[in-house]
């Protein structure tokens, strides 16, 4: 243990900076794009910007929810990734921050913040009479966002305070306080997180609903947080300290998860479609109407085939699931075919036939590079290994099992 | 200091078993309930009370046979009534038995190891119970293999877009997988009995379903492969079961049955049934078995805790329908929510939320999820709070639907209680058979939690 009290060791590689420095001039050029688009094309950029937020906001707070997880139960495999998710998580203030141009666009996003007499749909329009009183308003969107952000900010900010503290002397056991908050914290993540997707994205459709849409986008925004953990780490590990803690079985078990929430994901969205097929109501059947024709059937093909089929083929198997280097590239599939998920959820709203807009392929690189530029300046903020973690002992000692 | 911090974080648990314990104490304690203790007079009374029930629930179907289904209170528009409300409630209390065996051992945790077998036989029973409604249900329950789509000279065949068929499906897959894994798990114990049994009758039945087990290293490695290769297979089933009773509401298009939620909100409430059903079960017979050795505060503490979280899951399932029964601005959804919190069944919708979302908030507290007495008095809270709930689901949703000229009412007869208590007095009756003539808890299992059995290289 005499490694913990040098903290050198313990640190992110200098390689970190490298990606944070070259994520900064990606994010920046990209920017500079999507500024320009944003002039030229305004709708198309909104709309490329809602699916991008969506998607990295995703991996900030899956992570957060992962790392609840984990200091409820327990477990090597956890510790040996928490810093990743930590450094994640902490990413909400620069998410905070780039919501605020969501703001800007409400009236081009949602049918609801738009004068009511241009609707040509008589029930529809009955419908938004009544829910631009009470729920769907603008101001209501404002203040909700705020308590959205408020609990996660508040959640972010006592598991980053208490994990700081483990890693100075007077070195205090704060297993309990984690537990204590992650219990709650869970909860609350799963109640603002359903509200949040009923918000910002279920409501562009004001007239459909749907019970498990905020679980399908939990599911899918813990998928995309441990495939991003796995990326991070594939990176570090061929670096001190992870070359030193990153076994195989840790690896194993992330492998797991990724399929656990392959299978989430893929049973969540099965059990919304046949349930809405098999009622075929109309005010119900027009979201998957819309999604399934005009070119946009064979993007949902796509992720039958490569959000769920093939990740599941491949992670059944025992060997890839254990070797870093192999999981890695499905953990980068997975995260594209998260924003296909996204992009098929949200786009099919604005256009009837499939289309790529130019938006869509610049402004997911303008707000990651951002994003992991920050990601990796709160990486090198704390000390890579939490060395008075409760299961430490197990991940830097393997040697006395 | 570190071995301060770890000192302290596993002091605070019980252990999973008491210590003090060698190989032969173990064995010796369980198989003698089976073997060596005699037969209380108290067995006999909870036994023949379980046994009359049958009598009861028995005359009751045979009543059912001789004059058909209208004495029950089911009619148009309620014709699902206490059938399918009993059915759902104890198919979900046959989930935890599953859970517990499969996927906990799946992810090593290895407290299960002495809940898992009674468990496993609860899930049975539960499931026995379940499977008597629906055939009973049918009309014709003479008829009732028609379910299955077999060749034959009518040309009748199953509709397969019904969920009711997946059902027929779902349920016998799990009673069979089901059976077979709580078969396998008993195979080394019933070997135990049969070597230790004085009586010669003993011998050769615990003998014929031990089926040749001599313990032997082959034997050891077959029987591992074989029990986790089931587990992998009865983990889907834990989910698909529930998910496919819950289609069978679901893919209709009454208000309050048709929300995309269901799957994993039945679920979630199966689980939460299942584990309130298990503490009703181990709390009184660790008590009069003198197992808390065993069945320690660790277990009750570890169930308490599943409890609380599928229940919280439970509680998101009917805040999110309450809310989108609101935004939807869709009136029958927004009837629906009124009819539940102001209709004639409304008592019963608050009774709902007080047993499964209020009073199970208690168990946030460590010392009431430690204490055997609160644990089976939520329990039972909760075990109540389920079958209320699928009340209102089937009940209250049909009771007023699309027509105000079509609305009705259900009042279940004397016939549809003593039917449904008559299953409840069967379950006990094989819950009672079950721990006096097999090992109620895992006698091998529970001695790899000895720390003899830890490997020193």
């Amino acid at each position: 243990m005499s490694a913990a009290h040098n903290n050198f060791d313990l640190m992110a590689p200098p390689v970190a900076k490298t990606i944070r420095q070259r994520s900064l001039l990606v994010g920046a050029v990209f920017s500079v794009v999507a500024g320009m688009i944003a002039w030229k094309w305004p709708d198309q950029f909104f709309h490329a910007y809602l699916i991008s937020y969506m998607d990295w906001l995703g991996i900030a707070l899956g992570s957060m929810a992962i790392l609840m997880l984990r200091h409820l139960t327990g477990g090597g495999w956890g510790m040996v990734i928490r810093r990743i998710l930590g450094a994640a998580m902490r990413t909400l203030p620069l998410l905070a921050l780039l919501f605020l141009p969501i703001l800007f666009g409400i009236p081009r996003l949602y049918i609801w913040a738009r004068p009511l007499d241009s609707i040509q749909d008589k029930l529809l329009r009955e419908h938004l009479e009544q829910i631009t009183k009470t729920y769907l308003t603008t101001n209501g969107f404002i203040v909700r966002a705020v308590i959205y952000f408020a609990i996660w900010g508040a959640v972010a900010f006592f598991l980053t305070k208490w994990s700081a503290e483990q890693d100075h002397p007077p070195i205090r056991d704060n297993s309990s306080r984690f537990k204590a908050l992650s219990g709650p914290g869970l909860i609350l993540y799963g109640f603002t997180i359903s509200f949040a997707a009923i918000d910002w994205v279920m409501s562009i459709d004001p007239g459909w609903i749907s019970t498990i849409y905020g679980l399908l986008h939990l599911a899918g925004q813990v998928l995309s947080a441990i495939c991003f953990a796995v990326v991070v780490e594939r990176i570090l590990v061929r670096y001190k300290p992870m070359s030193e803690l990153l076994q195989p079985d840790f690896v194993h078990d992330h492998g797991k998860l990724m399929l656990t929430f392959i299978m989430v994901w893929a049973y969540f969205s099965f059990s919304q479609w046949l349930i809405i097929w098999a009622g075929n109501l109309p005010e119900e059947i027009t979201w998957y109407m819309k999604r399934l024709n005009g070119g946009w059937g064979y993007v949902g093909l796509f992720l039958v085939l490569f959000h769920f089929a093939v990740p599941f083929v491949l992670l059944l198997s025992r060997a890839f699931k254990r070797d870093v280097t192999r999981l890695v590239w499905l953990a980068v599939w997975l995260l594209v075919a998260h924003y296909v998920d996204l992009f098929w959820m949200i786009e099919p709203n604005f256009s009837k036939t499939f289309t790529v807009t130019l938006a869509d392929l610049v402004i997911p690189f303008a707000m990651g590079g951002l994003w992991m530029s920050y990601f990796f300046r709160n990486l090198n903020a704390m000390p890579l290994v939490p060395a008075y973690d409760a299961d430490a002992k197990q991940v830097l000692e393997p040697a006395h099992e | 200091m570190d071995e301060q911090t770890k000192s302290v974080t596993s002091s605070k648990q019980a252990p999973v078993i008491e210590p003090g314990y060698t190989f032969a104490t173990v064995t010796d304690k369980i198989s003698a309930i089976v073997l060596q203790r005699p037969t209380s007079n108290g067995w006999f009374v909870g036994f023949g009370i379980g046994f009359l029930l049958t009598m009861m629930m028995l005359f009751a179907i045979g009543y059912l046979f001789v004059r058909g289904t209208g004495i029950w209170g089911v009619t148009i528009p309620i014709g699902w009534g206490f059938a399918i409300v009993n059915f759902v409630w104890w198919i979900g209390i046959g989930h935890a038995g599953t859970l517990i065996s499969a996927i906990l051992l799946l992810l090593r945790q290895s407290w299960r190891n002495s809940i898992n077998r009674f468990a496993e036989a609860m899930t049975l029973f539960a499931v026995s119970c379940a499977g008597i409604f629906p055939l009973i249900h049918v009309g014709r329950p003479w008829l009732a293999y028609w379910l299955f789509p077999y060749p034959n000279t009518m040309g009748v065949w199953p509709q397969f877009r019904s969920p009711l068929v997946w059902d027929v499906f779902a349920v016998s897959t799990y009673f069979t997988i089901s059976l077979l894994f709580w078969f396998i798990g008993l195979i080394p114990d019933l070997a135990t009995l049969r070597d230790r049994s004085d009586n010669r009758w003993a011998k050769i039945i615990y003998g014929i379903l031990a089926m040749g087990w001599r313990g032997s290293a082959r034997h050891w490695h077959r029987y591992e492969t074989a029990y986790l290769l089931l587990a992998g297979l009865a983990t889907p089933l834990v989910l698909s079961v529930h998910t496919v009773v819950s289609f069978d509401f679901a893919v209709g298009i009454v208000p309050g049955w048709h929300t995309t939620i269901f799957p994993p909100y039945f679920v979630a409430g199966a689980i939460y049934s299942g584990f309130a059903m298990v503490l009703m079960l181990a709390i009184p017979i660790r008590k009069l078995y003198g197992l808390e050795d065993f069945i320690t505060e660790r277990h009750l503490e570890n169930s308490a805790k599943v409890m609380l979280a599928t229940g919280l899951i439970v509680a998101y399932g009917y805040v999110i329908e309450a809310f989108m029964g609101w935004y939807s601005g869709n009136r029958y959804d927004a009837f629906t929510l009124w009819n539940r919190l102001h209709g004639p069944y409304a008592f019963f919708y608050y009774m709902l939320l007080a047993c499964n979302i209020v009073i199970p908030q208690v168990l946030w507290s460590k010392k009431l999820r430690t204490s055997p007495v609160w644990l089976f008095f939520i329990s039972g809270v909760v075990l109540v709070g389920m079958w209320l709930e699928r009340f209102i689901i089937v009940v209250v949703s049909l009771q007023r639907d699309f027509l105000n000229s079509s609305w009705g009412m259900y009042y279940p007869t004397r016939w549809d209680w003593m039917t449904y208590i008559g299953t409840i007095g069967m379950f006990l009756a094989a819950i009672f058979l079950f721990v006096r003539i097999l090992p109620m808890i895992s006698i091998f299992e529970m001695r790899t939690l000895l720390p003899e059995a830890e490997v020193k290289e």
